[in-house]
């Protein structure tokens, strides 16, 4: 599995299931053989391989990677084969391939982690900002993305409403095994991954406004965040190294951002 | 899935600034600058320890983004305050060359594997020291699964997972970090092997894709299977271990039972590899999730075909069923039994919903979340690796029941908790219980 959401209001666990096409609900207590709490799947729910969900809890909404380069999303109570209440995917959307999938209440928008792969070592990721009432194929209100940015292989992400940051997990890497090399490496070791930090109203190609980069942070290939405002932690997950480190970041809990005039550049 | 409850692990670090893990920086914002020599080494130090970095490699300075330098970004190069993480390897698949009493194990983890004296053991909590390990960048090891060998050959064959998309292949002795004889590209998700010295070739099991994809022994490079099994038909589904049987000309395949949302591809259409699809996609028909069982099919069959034995339903017991090995004398398949921490033993030629003829399972037996299976026919013994213990264990063939096994074999202390990270990709916190989600 490639997605989690905790639901702090009604204590559940919800995970996309790849391999199943399904979403399950679980209690929040659940361990073990544990059986589901409702299980989304059918044909006409449009789920094929979902990797990445995330619920709105002030809408009541439950957001779903289709595994068909499309945003499908559902009442949070959904179960069986039902049909989405709206779809964002299509070519003025530029949704696809998605790894990352969150939504702001606040500012009623959804938040879509887009990789885009290309040849070799070159990737068109995106952050791509939707209204939260989109549906079809609506073109992006916001979009952050370009090599200013620094996102190549984005994951999961997660958005702070309270400042109105999106967390965005990097892996910065690519696949680079070359058996005809002497001594060839699965990866670069000069490009670890990383945590970046967005304002969600910064638009274009611009710099993070926080990272949690380098040597010291042990981060190799990261691909899950989540984030602790009450003790101010940022968690992540790391897919290389088998490993959760936990950080200690006042600096990204201390008061929203300005409000952003970081245009595109 | 499992739940990780958040752990210190007592990993903390001094992070370049001179500022102490947890401590914040005096204005709240700290401008990243490149790297110095002091982090180099710790990114060299943190990447040998997880087996992704050559030894006598220099990496270069930390290269950043542009416009990056100019930017007041906060954060920066800061430590980690607490790491969960599990230093010693986590066994996955095992396979035993009883004539030159070796045994080898898949390690995910660490990226590696090992071999041991066939009749090592721990007399008591201890760890045993393998004979050999092989890790290290230029293995190409990622997230490893299955491990199989040819005894002809003396060859030790390994698949990446999830990360890296190759089969790797290399000779007994290799030790360290060394660059495989020859690699396969094989499609996204392998998880099984199973050599056939009698067909004189390789199958390979792939998850997402539900599919058994047959090379030549010996292939390498991007070099495209014989045959493949794949469809509706088949009803493979989420496949795991696979045995190529070529006494009986049979392939066994245990299918966990999920569906994917997209409809098989034709068998017929080449096996997708790293930068190719198989066709056009395949239309959305909508998950679900089959009974796990274990299929047979002829040898030779390709493309969409019906296996012509099937174990399955209640009376099996099978619940995530993982790697397979096949005795032909006694005609019997051991089933790693991962998700009720069981071995289960079927006759080969049971079909339906039919009982184990014997189950090792309970207490005694420290089965506890098995990945791998594996028959010494020879010496009379079934070998076992747990996923959810530092533990490979040695029972009679015939064993039964809730026994002790006849060997341990730690890789380390006991007692060592398995963390059970397996190529992690996402993460939660439950704010309710103040713990971290992490599913595998």
């Amino acid at each position: 599995m490639h997605g989690i959401f905790y639901d702090h209001i009604h204590d559940e666990i919800v995970v996309p299931v790849a391999l199943g096409g399904a979403i399950l609900t679980l209690p929040g207590d659940a361990a073990g053989d544990a059986p589901p709490k409702r299980v989304l799947q059918g044909p006409k729910t449009g789920i094929s391989q979902p990797d990445t969900v995330f619920v709105d809890l002030e809408h009541d909404e439950l957001i779903v990677e289709s595994g068909d380069d499309a945003v499908l999303v559902f009442p949070r109570t959904a179960q069986g084969d039902v049909a989405p209440s709206r779809r964002i995917g299509g070519p003025n959307s530029g949704v696809s391939n998605i790894y990352g999938l969150a939504a702001d209440s606040k500012r009623d928008c959804i938040i879509v982690a887009n990789r885009v792969e290309g040849a070799g070592r070159q990737s068109d990721d995106t952050i791509l900002v939707f209204n939260r009432l989109d549906n079809g194929d609506p073109k992006p209100r916001t979009k952050i993305a370009g090599p200013h940015t620094g996102i190549i292989k984005i994951r999961q992400v997660f958005v702070d409403e309270e400042r109105g940051l999106i967390f965005a997990t990097i892996k910065n890497n690519f696949e680079a095994y070359n058996y005809a090399d002497p001594r060839p490496s699965p990866w670069d070791p000069n490009r670890t991954g990383f945590i970046g930090v967005w304002s969600i109203d910064d638009n274009g190609d611009v710099p993070p406004r926080g990272v949690i980069k380098g040597p010291a942070t042990g981060l190799v290939w990261p691909a899950g965040v989540a984030i602790n405002p009450k003790n101010q932690e940022i968690y992540a997950i790391d897919s290389v190294s088998n490993a959760l480190f936990m950080f200690k970041m006042p600096e990204f809990f201390l008061k929203p951002p300005a409000a952003s005039s970081r245009a595109g550049r | 899935m499992r739940r990780v409850i958040v752990a210190t692990a007592g990993l903390l670090l001094l992070s370049i600034n001179g500022r102490h893990a947890g401590e914040p920086a005096a204005d709240g914002t700290i401008c990243p600058l490149p790297g110095s020599p002091l982090s180099e080494a710790r990114l060299l130090a943190i990447e040998r320890e997880n087996g992704c970095l050559d030894f006598e490699q220099n990496a270069e300075p930390l290269s950043w983004p542009p416009g990056w330098d100019k930017a007041t970004i906060a954060g920066g190069d800061v430590a980690p305050i607490r790491v969960v993480s599990d230093p010693y390897p986590t066994l996955h698949s095992l396979v035993v060359d009883s004539e030159r009493n070796k045994v080898f194990m898949s390690d995910p983890n660490r990226h590696a594997l090992w071999s041991y004296d066939r009749l090592a053991a721990s007399k008591g909590r201890e760890q045993v020291e393998p004979s050999t390990g092989i890790r290290g960048p230029a293995t190409g090891m990622m997230f490893i699964a299955a491990v199989t060998i040819d005894r002809e050959a003396q060859e030790i064959y390994t698949v990446d997972n999830d990360i890296g998309d190759r089969m790797m292949v290399f000779p007994y002795d290799a030790a360290g970090n060394v660059k495989p004889k020859r690699v396969l590209e094989v499609p996204h998700q392998a998880w099984g092997l199973s050599i056939s010295a009698e067909r004189n070739e390789l199958a390979i099991s792939v998850e997402s894709s539900r599919q058994i994809v047959i090379y030549r022994k010996g292939a390498e490079g991007r070099e495209q299977p014989l045959r493949t099994l794949r469809g509706p038909k088949t009803g493979l589904g989420d496949p795991h271990g696979v045995f190529l049987d070529g006494k009986n000309n049979e392939i066994i395949v245990a299918n966990h039972g999920n569906q994917g949302g997209r409809q098989p591809a034709p068998g017929d259409a080449p096996a997708r590899q790293r930068g190719t699809r198989v066709s056009e996609p395949q239309p959305v028909v909508g998950g679900h999730f089959d009974e796990p069982s274990i299929a047979a099919f002829t040898a030779d069959a390709r493309g969409d075909v019906a296996p012509i034995r099937r174990i399955q339903g209640g009376k099996t017991g099978l619940n995530w069923p993982m790697a397979i090995d096949v005795d032909r004398t006694r005609n019997e398949i051991a089933v790693a039994n991962n998700g009720d921490s069981s071995i289960r033993i079927f006759r080969r030629t049971d079909a339906g919903d039919v009982a184990p003829v014997r189950t090792i399972k309970g207490p005694r037996t420290g089965i506890v979340g098995p990945m791998g299976v594996a028959f010494d026919p020879k010496n009379d013994e079934i070998w076992v690796a747990n996923y959810g213990d530092h533990t490979a264990l040695v029972f009679s063939s015939t064993a039964s029941g809730n026994v002790a096994p006849k060997r341990i074999l730690r890789n380390a202390p006991a007692g060592s908790p398995t963390v059970g990270f397996g190529n992690p990709g996402a993460v939660a916190y439950d704010s309710k219980r103040d713990e971290i989600l992490v599913p595998n």
